[in-house]
């Protein structure tokens, strides 16, 4: 089947040929947004940093931190669940033995914030609540793709706005009676 | 008593049962479990395993069989003829249910710390149909954790649910028994009995067989997470026993072995030894060629060592030609052609010395080289071990040496003898050969190349490429393959398929070889519960 062809006519003529008329009212709208961002300031999306800080919705996540148990030890056991998450690949964990109780911890904890798509699918899927998106830090500029990579100490030493207790409920959910399924 | 003369071939001795509406024939002596299984229904379970003996203590393979008034063990029951077994009715999977809650009571549910997550029978019974909160109001039992059971083994004993079957692989694989029951109750604990300690040579198959995470290896623990973790099918390079094996590997490293099962040879099982025979794949590699001391691009390498071999033939010299056994057949293949049809060159077997004190009845034998009886097939008859070569070298018999593999275990008036010569060799790791040779070309190792191993038995056994080869190390056949075609030999085979057909029609001891099929690479993440 052959395709159809709609031709449409072609706008001609001299006051298209010579393109006068474009440039004049181009420059129209220019002039005109110019003018009133010149007196009225009523288009300028420019924020006038650092005098003037943007207003984050308050569900921005920011920088990810590492959580400390109650001795100032990393909470992180090391289980491997948020870089199996992580759609970015972007978390690298070597794990050790502690030598005590806790039995694994990361030798090496770092995010490359930079290919942090900023799901937030590492929080949901740490079954320590060691991992958290919630410091509200603007991921700043780096010179080097390297100083983007966060490690262990940048990481525990972020301290975040959300100062929720850690560990989950304790034995209170025992009061509740057992949901049973399947 | 002499038997009748006229004795009729016993019948096969089958039974025919049906196994939830479905007839199904099986083998005499089978247990429920297993005819199940032929059908294609799957009967959970913790303490039966395939290689052992039942002991039915776990009672998670609950069944019903029509006419018994109680549930039965699965594991424990022979089939009977017209016998009629029910897997999941309400009252079995009620049963099995709280067998599995009986079995959770005291877990301690660490799966974040516990090696076996991703891979656990526990946790996958757990997801697939429990999957609700403990519903015990008492504090849980709380058992000693990280306890040393031996060199190789580290025991959670919280974690344990007492299957014994640890207990058994000692027993019956290993036939020491090193690991036993005490207390009672909930209080019953697995230890090393008394005055012993887990080193037996096959311990680390505890394990595998363990279906939980009590048992972890020292080796392999933390270090990984099972869903981590693509396997590759291949053969143990340890010993010439050739167990059958998969590799283990993630991030372009592999990082354990686990034993695949083979009626013919290891059954489930495989030596500890064998299972740290990964570590080789790293160690000390050669990773670029070699003249004398002074790195070379490969082809220089391979060209100035076909020069030197055309020159020795020309000055009527003598080439010696080394078959390491730790080389595949189809590297030793084409090496054994080129050496004898065309050279005509004399023909040595070397590989690492033997290990009389490895030896057992069951699995690991003496001779340390997976491929000793390819490299024998291949030598010919005419080709001499360690001391014939020893002596042609002290006698001066010899003018260049080309080494398949760097493993030659000679006396020191032998070594010394080979300073005065020519010496070519394909090596995999750096050792007192490669520092003196003349040329030196990193050859790739059993993981990382395709091809066939032939064992004791005379069984020839795929391995296969899991890993890159580190640097610029190639195949022993391509590596052969170049100074062969440089010295005029045409080798036209443009992989290794292609070579192992040709040996496969030409050598007679190779005619029942099989290639295999292609595997598709699996991630453990979904490869189900290992245990
Ligand atoms: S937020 Fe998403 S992309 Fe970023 S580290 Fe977590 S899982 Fe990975
Ligand atoms: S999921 Fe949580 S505990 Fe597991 S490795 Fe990540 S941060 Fe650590
Ligand atoms: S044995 Fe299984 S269920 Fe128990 S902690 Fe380990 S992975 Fe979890
Ligand atoms: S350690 Fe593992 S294999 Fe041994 S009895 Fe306990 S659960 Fe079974
Ligand atoms: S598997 Fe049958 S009782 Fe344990």
């Amino acid at each position: 089947m052959a395709i159809g062809v709609k031709v449409v006519a072609r706008p001609s003529g001299i006051a298209q040929d010579m393109y006068v008329s474009a440039v004049v009212k181009g420059l129209g709208v220019t002039m005109r947004h110019f003018f009133e961002n010149l007196f009225g300031k009523k288009h300028i999306v420019t924020v006038q940093y650092p005098e003037e800080r943007a207003v984050y919705p308050k569900r921005y996540r920011g920088l990810h931190r590492l959580m400390t148990r109650d001795d100032g030890s990393v909470r992180c056991v090391a289980c491997m669940c948020c870089p199996t998450a992580c759609p970015a690949h972007c978390i690298t964990i070597v794990a050790e033995e502690t030598g005590n109780g806790a039995e694994k911890r990361p030798a090496i904890f770092e995010i490359d914030e930079l290919r942090c798509v900023v799901c937030g699918l590492c929080v949901e899927a740490c079954p320590c609540d060691a991992i958290r998106m919630d410091t509200g830090i603007h991921a700043p500029p780096v010179e080097h793709r390297g100083d983007a990579v966060l490690g262990k100490l940048d990481l525990l030493a972020h301290t975040g706005k959300s100062e929720a207790h850690q560990g989950g409920l304790g034995g209170e959910w025992r009061g509740a009676p057992p949901v049973r399924t399947g | 008593m002499t038997p009748p003369e006229t004795q009729l071939p016993a019948a096969p001795a089958t039974v025919t049962l049906t196994i939830d509406g479905r007839q199904v024939t099986v083998q005499k002596g089978t247990n429920v479990l297993e005819a199940a299984r032929a059908q294609g229904t799957d009967i959970s379970y913790f303490c039966y395993h395939p290689g052992l003996s039942s002991p039915a203590v776990c009672r998670q393979c609950l069944v019903e069989v029509a006419g018994q008034p109680k549930l039965v063990p699965s594991c424990y029951t022979p089939v009977a003829d017209n016998m009629v077994v029910i897997t999941a009715s309400e009252r079995v999977l009620t049963a099995r249910r709280q067998m599995l809650e009986f079995t959770l009571v005291n877990h301690p549910v660490d799966c974040p710390i516990c090696d076996k997550a991703g891979e656990c029978t526990l946790q996958k019974l757990y997801m697939e149909w429990d999957g609700h909160p403990s519903r015990s109001d008492v504090n849980k039992v709380h058992k000693p954790k990280v306890v040393d059971l031996g060199p190789t083994i580290v025991l959670d004993a919280e974690r344990c649910i007492l299957c014994t079957r640890c207990i058994r692989v000692c027993d019956e694989v290993a036939h020491q028994h090193q690991l036993t029951m005490a207390f009672r109750g909930d209080h019953e604990i697995l230890t090393t009995a008394p005055g012993q300690v887990l080193d037996n040579p096959y311990s680390l198959n505890t394990v595998d067989v363990c279906p939980v995470g009590a048992l972890t290896s020292k080796d392999f623990r933390f270090k990984m997470r099972a869903w981590e973790l693509y396997t590759v099918p291949s053969v143990c390079p340890g010993c010439a026993t050739g167990c059958n094996v998969e590799i283990h590997h993630a991030q372009g490293q592999a990082w354990r072995l686990v034993p695949r099962p083979n009626p013919d040879i290891n059954k489930f099982w495989m030596c500890d030894e064998g299972r740290l025979t990964y570590k080789e794949l790293t160690r000390d590699r050669v990773v670029g060629a070699r003249l004398g001391d002074d790195p070379a691009p490969l082809e220089k390498a391979i060209n100035y060592a076909a020069e030197r071999i055309e020159q020795v033939r020309q000055e009527g010299g003598t080439v010696a030609v080394v078959l390491g056994a730790q080389a595949t057949n189809e590297d030793l293949y084409l090496a054994a052609r080129v050496a004898i049809d065309v050279l005509s060159a004399r023909v040595f077997i070397a590989g690492r010395p033997a290990v009389p004190d490895r030896v057992d009845e069951i699995l690991r034998s003496a001779d340390v080289n997976p491929n000793s009886a390819g490299a024998k097939i291949f030598g010919r008859a005419a080709a001499g071990g360690i001391p014939e070569l020893e002596r042609a070298l002290q006698n001066g018999e010899l003018s260049l040496v080309w080494a398949i593999g760097e493993d030659l275990p000679l006396s020191e008036e032998a070594f010394a003898a080979l300073d005065d010569i020519e010496m070519i060799v394909q090596a995999s790791h750096e050792d007192e050969l490669t520092a003196g040779a003349d040329v030196v070309l990193p050859a790739a190792m059993w993981a990382e190349v395709d091809g066939t191993f032939t064992n004791v038995q005379g069984l020839v056994q795929r391995i296969r490429r899991a890993l890159d080869a580190p640097g610029g190390a190639k195949p022993h056949w391509e590596l052969t393959a170049a100074i062969a075609r440089r010295l005029g030999v045409s080798v036209d085979e443009p992989n290794v398929r292609a070579l192992f057909n040709e040996m496969k029609s030409k050598v007679p001891e190779m005619a029942g070889a099989e290639w295999g099929r292609p595997q598709p690479l699996v991630q453990l993440r979904f490869a189900n519960s290992r245990g």
